[in-house]
């Protein structure tokens, strides 16, 4: 797979340059003085991408009911976009299959995006160490849609998922312990969503005549500050960003292929 | 396959959804009774555990008053997404992981009633 | 499988069809074209314009902008900027889009390669002289200059050369110059010689040595002048009392009306922390065009100084001492209970909103009292006040670009209304209106006929022997303004009546259509309408008269009624905003809310009724005036029956439903009637010349309580008495 690359020339090329190294170096900061030509962008690695995107078609071939779209980005990462239903059985092929070997659960988050029906994308960073090899899967939820649970093919979800029930106020099905992580003992909402105020509900204090802490509705002292970054010129027609690609059902094939 | 294929034609009439628990609002309401009375049974060991400075049958009308706060709605999920919500907060009761402020909360002690009148309301500041 | 190859060939495909349709598009609307109309196409899209259009309004008119920074909607076209250059198919060179009228068939491409490579040119040019001190420039982030390089400069520059710098002008205390900063446009110019009408500014030197200034040093001396700091690109004209305050992105706007004139400006009110920082003018082509006056944009820092902040009360010694609202409320309500209806009297001033002015009569009347009057004066001799178009701006703001003779009566626009007599002297400049003026011979920025200062002129015109009343004979659309200040004169009546009897002759000579209204009145406060409407007595001839014994002033800073007119036991209430003149006569002060501190509607002039909105929260203990009143009356005992705004703007649409339709002017139109009416009112004129209050530029700016606590104001009349040099600036930037 992708990353069987093996960099053994690499040791050995340094230590042969090292000694050509400074007059090299003075031989180029000449240049950047005299002329600056190349244009400021990413250089394109097109072996990794297609090492990628040959491996994304491969897993699209194998799982085609759940996964919905490949996709591998500007900064080659490959991502997997498929159906909530088929959480538990893509991650446990990803984690079993002998050319992906995704062992290792990295992370697990989810994205508050409110203007799509389906608001929360839940997302999964896998590690293969046997090939070096990252790859990220994403699916989708609302607030009251259960997920199911993926403690059961990766330990390591446990908490993350923890973290997202918390966080976002996505439940996920069949989750051994399931309670909150982070907030405190009786907080209200989930604060990573998008609607909840940056400033919170309540503010607490210390209470003389209680003798503890309470938590009174929040009254800001000062303006809550907050930018208005429009310029006019970013309203011309012509210089508006691109839609957004729109999303597919699970079973459906992309047009191409 | 099937399934999704049949998720995609009806959801053409009535959106079909995945249930969190309840499949009906009965199954929904039963569950929402068994959190009420495991409450109900929870709050004279809460009342000693925690010392508060109220009765058990003030820390019961409170339970009530909360349950009653949310009887407006019907959708299953919702309820048993709120009867989670609940159970979270009970284990936390029972457990002794929280404490006597996070308990007391619930009783909004310190909180100045807001005025309704206009001359209260004049009299206090610039907001209507 | 993958996404993006297929994306990639879906958007190909798309974009082939685009261009294999385009042609057949091009056919069908060919064969539609009508006769006077030339179809142009703009990125092959074809667009219907008329001869004589420009690139850039053809393109504007497809939803095209075009980046520029000479041109401006409301100036002349210069074409000197060059930022504005697009292709033309087949076209050996790019063309100037403000300045090149468009030719049947042209296909202008505003995103081609060439365009594109025209604007990184022209931009590169341009930046090759500017400063690059955007962190420290207070047109950073509202800057055209800043926002058209990142949308359509090139990313890197091949200068290496130094840059010009210019020396900074000082032009007075309003506008502070960064000339190194500026380039070129002349915007500032055509504004001051174009909407001005002052022959200030102008360029000296060519090519790189060329500077925009004043030639010798003198202050840029308009009732507009703050208007070039919009006009301007970049920041080389910014705003002194703002500079260095705050940034564009962290402030907050409010829509708002300004109340400083009776024309009611749309305004944006930007605050940040609970503080205005600016005012800047709102579009609004009906009223302000685009323009706001220089005591509109600057006199709120009069807002923070002279505030009254805390209810007082004047103790036994005759001090005010503060005390609280439930100690002062009580009080009035104690001093309303004791004594008799009629014995109670208010005056409203000249800022007050139309909610405060309802509320308090609704209070006054539910004590069996109608003593309401205003500070300012309208005759009530004849039809008085009872005839809505007796005291209206009849024929509106925008009405002026139609008219062909405009008579003035002993007013002088420039200072009561200054974005009136721009309205003039744009009429005068492009549609060749004439002026005539009865009074005063002041400076109008505009050349006018001058009839005459004294009242035998108006009773000659009246009586149709005057010269001047053969040019009215002949006018198609004449009008007739006559200043609120000459109908407070003793013999207001009767120049009253004069002017309308001019006003009936010339609309009988020019056998004008019914609809068209002659006889305008021009007010000077911007609560006047409103009270009027509201059936308020204009002036406190009556309070003279008959000196209540609880007097309740309403904002009444004019200073038209002191101790010396009451008797020694009176007793004076004044609400208000700031400590002016109404406050140290008062034995109780309730503190208002100023106009950025409330939600208010006040009419204007031509009557139309303006909301203002809440930008800033009042000061301290402060209130929103009617709220004032409805706790006083509760605490009276005569409850008034309203608790929020929306309440009180219902008994507002009971009492005058045009002071809740808002941006809606209601028409009036009784002239004839009220003609005849003032027939019979004794026509003795005086002999005193018409001599308007605000005569020269030092009149004009400090003339109600938020000007006059406001130092830019008075740092502007030092100005203009001693010259710009007078004020100390501290050397900066």
């Amino acid at each position: 797979m992708a990353a069987s690359l093996v960099r053994l020339v690499r040791g050995g090329v340094n230590r042969t340059l090292n000694l050509s190294r400074s007059t090299a170096l003075i031989q180029k900061r000449l240049e950047t003085t005299t002329t600056e030509t190349k244009p400021t962008v990413r250089p394109k690695d097109a072996v990794t991408h297609n090492q990628l995107s040959a491996f994304g078609e491969y897993v699209a071939e194998i799982l085609p009911k759940y996964v919905q779209q490949v996709q591998v980005t500007c900064f080659n990462e490959l991502e997997i976009m498929i159906h909530p239903d088929g959480i538990v059985p893509v991650l446990t092929f990803l984690r079993d299959h002998t050319n992906a070997q995704f062992r290792n659960m990295s992370d697990l988050t989810a994205v508050d995006i409110p203007t799509r029906p389906n608001r929360f994308e839940i997302v999964y960073n896998l590690l293969s160490l046997s090939f070096n090899s990252r790859i990220r899967v994403k699916t989708y939820t609302d607030e009251l849609t259960p997920v199911d649970s993926s403690v059961p093919v990766h330990k390591a979800a446990n908490w993350y998922e923890r973290e997202v029930w918390d966080m976002y106020g996505v439940f996920f099905a069949n989750h051994p312990d399931l309670r909150r992580i982070l907030t405190d003992y009786g907080f209200e909402g989930h604060p990573f969503r998008k609607d909840f105020p940056l400033s919170g509900y309540v503010e607490l204090r210390y209470d003389d005549e209680l003798k503890r802490v309470v938590a009174e509705p929040l009254e800001l002292a000062q303006e809550f500050r907050k930018f208005d970054l429009n310029s006019p010129w970013e309203t011309f027609p012509a210089y508006r960003q691109p839609q957004d690609a729109p999303k597919l059902e699970a079973g459906d094939k992309p047009a191409a292929q | 396959m099937a399934s999704t294929a049949a998720t995609r034609t009806a959801s053409g009439a009535v959106k079909v959804v995945k249930p969190i628990f309840s499949r009906d609002i009965n199954e929904a309401k039963r569950r929402v009774r068994e959190l009420y009375r495991a409450w109900y049974r929870e709050v004279p060991n809460t009342v000693t555990l925690y010392q508060l400075d109220i009765s058990t049958s003030q820390g019961r009308e409170k339970v009530r008053e909360m349950f009653n706060k949310n009887k407006h709605i019907t959708d299953p999920r919702v309820i048993d997404m709120l009867v989670i919500k609940g159970k979270m907060e009970l284990e936390e009761t029972i457990h002794v992981w929280k404490q006597k402020t996070h308990v007391m909360r619930y009783f909004h002690e310190s909180e100045t009633p807001r005025p309704t009148d206009f001359l209260s309301k004049f009299y206090q500041g610039h907001d209507p | 499988m993958l996404r993006l190859p297929a994306v990639s060939r879906a958007i190909a495909g798309v974009a082939h069809s685009k261009t294999c349709l385009a042609p057949s598009n091009n056919f069908r609307t060919s064969v539609r074209a009508s006769s006077n109309m030339v179809e142009v196409f703009v990125d092959g899209k074809p667009v219907m314009v008329e001869p004589g259009t420009t690139v850039l309004q053809a393109c504007e008119k497809v939803g095209v902008q075009i980046p520029r920074f000479c041109f401006h909607e409301r100036l002349s076209v210069a074409g000197n900027c060059r930022m504005c250059l697009v292709e033309i198919e087949r076209a050996p060179k790019p063309v100037a889009a403000c300045a090149m009228p468009v030719m049947k068939g042209w296909n202008i491409l505003t995103n081609s390669e060439k365009t594109r490579k025209a604007r990184e040119g022209v931009m590169e040019f341009l930046l090759a002289n500017h400063p690059l001190d955007c962190p420290i420039c207070d047109q950073g982030g509202e800057c055209d200059l800043q926002d058209q390089s990142m949308m359509f400069g090139a990313d890197r520059s091949r200068f290496t050369e130094g840059k010009r710098a210019v020396e900074d002008k000082n032009i007075g205390p309003l506008i502070k110059t960064i000339m190194t900063r500026c380039i070129q446009c002349t915007r500032c110019v055509r504004f001051a010689s174009e909407i001005a009408g002052v022959e200030d500014l102008g360029t000296t030197g060519r090519g790189n040595s060329m500077q925009i200034g004043t030639y010798v040093e003198k202050m840029f001396m308009s009732e507009l002048s703050g208007n070039v700091i919009d006009v301007c690109p970049v920041g080389a004209l910014t705003s002194k009392p703002y500079a260095f305050t705050a940034r564009p992105w962290e402030t907050r706007k409010t829509e708002s009306i300004d109340v400083m004139d009776a024309v009611g400006s749309n305004i944006v009110v930007s605050t940040r922390g609970g503080e205005v920082m600016r005012v800047m003018p709102r579009l609004n082509e009906e009223v302000n065009e685009e323009w706001i006056s220089d005591k509109t944009r600057f006199s709120y820092d009069g807002l923070k100084r002279q505030r009254l902040t805390q209810p007082m009360v004047k103790d036994a010694s005759g001090q005010l001492v503060t005390t609280s609202w439930e100690d002062v409320l009580t009080r009035v309500a104690g001093v309303l209970q004791s004594v008799q209806g009629n014995e109670v009297a208010a005056i409203a001033g000249g800022m007050v909103d139309a909610e405060a002015l309802v509320a308090l009569k609704d209070l006054l009347n539910r004590l069996d009292s109608d003593n309401l009057c205003t500070e300012e004066v309208f005759p009530m001799a004849g039809a008085g006040t009872d005839m809505r178009s007796n005291y209206l701006l009849n024929s509106r703001i925008a009405g002026i670009e139609e008219c062909d003779v405009l008579l003035l009566i002993g007013t002088n626009p420039r200072y009561e209304a200054p974005l009136f007599n721009a309205r003039i002297r744009k009429s005068w400049l492009h549609n060749e209106l004439q002026v005539a003026l009865v009074g005063h011979e002041v400076d109008l920025s505009y050349s006018y006929n001058h009839l005459g200062d004294s009242t035998q002129v108006l009773k000659d015109i009246a009586a149709g022997t005057h010269p001047f009343c053969e040019v009215l004979a002949q006018a198609k659309r004449p009008v007739v303004v006559v200043g609120s200040t000459t109908l407070q004169r003793a013999d207001g009546a009767a120049i009253l009546n004069a002017v309308s009897t001019i006003a009936q002759n010339a609309r009988a000579s020019s056998g004008v259509e019914e609809g068209w209204k002659v006889l305008n009145v021009l007010h000077r406060v911007a609560s006047q309408v409103a009270a009027l409407d509201l059936g308020y007595k204009p002036g406190v001839e009556a309070i003279r008269n008959a000196p209540p014994k609880v007097l309740f002033l309403l904002g009444a800073d004019g200073g038209c009624i002191t101790r010396q007119d009451l008797p020694k036991d009176s007793f004076i209430i004044y609400q208000g905003h700031h400590g002016d003149v109404g406050a140290p006569m008062a034995d109780i002060i309730l503190p208002g809310a100023a106009y950025t501190e409330k939600n208010g509607t006040y009419v204007n002039t031509e009557g139309r009724a303006q909301q203002t909105r809440v930008a800033v929260t009042a000061p301290g203990m402060a209130r929103e005036d009617w709220r004032i009143i409805r706790a006083v009356s509760e605490l009276a005992g005569v409850t008034l029956p309203y608790d929020s705004v929306a309440e009180v703007r219902d008994r507002l649409a009971e009492v005058a439903p045009n002071l809740v339709r808002y941006d809606d002017v209601e028409q009036a139109n009784y002239f004839k009637q009220a003609n005849e009416l003032a027939q019979t009112v004794d026509q003795t004129l005086l002999a005193e010349p018409l001599i308007p209050p605000q005569v020269s530029v030092k009149d004009f700016y400090m003339t109600d309580p938020i000007s006059r606590a406001s130092q830019t104001m008075a740092k502007c009349v030092k100005a203009v008495t001693e010259g710009a040099d007078a004020i100390e600036e501290p050397a900066i930037c």
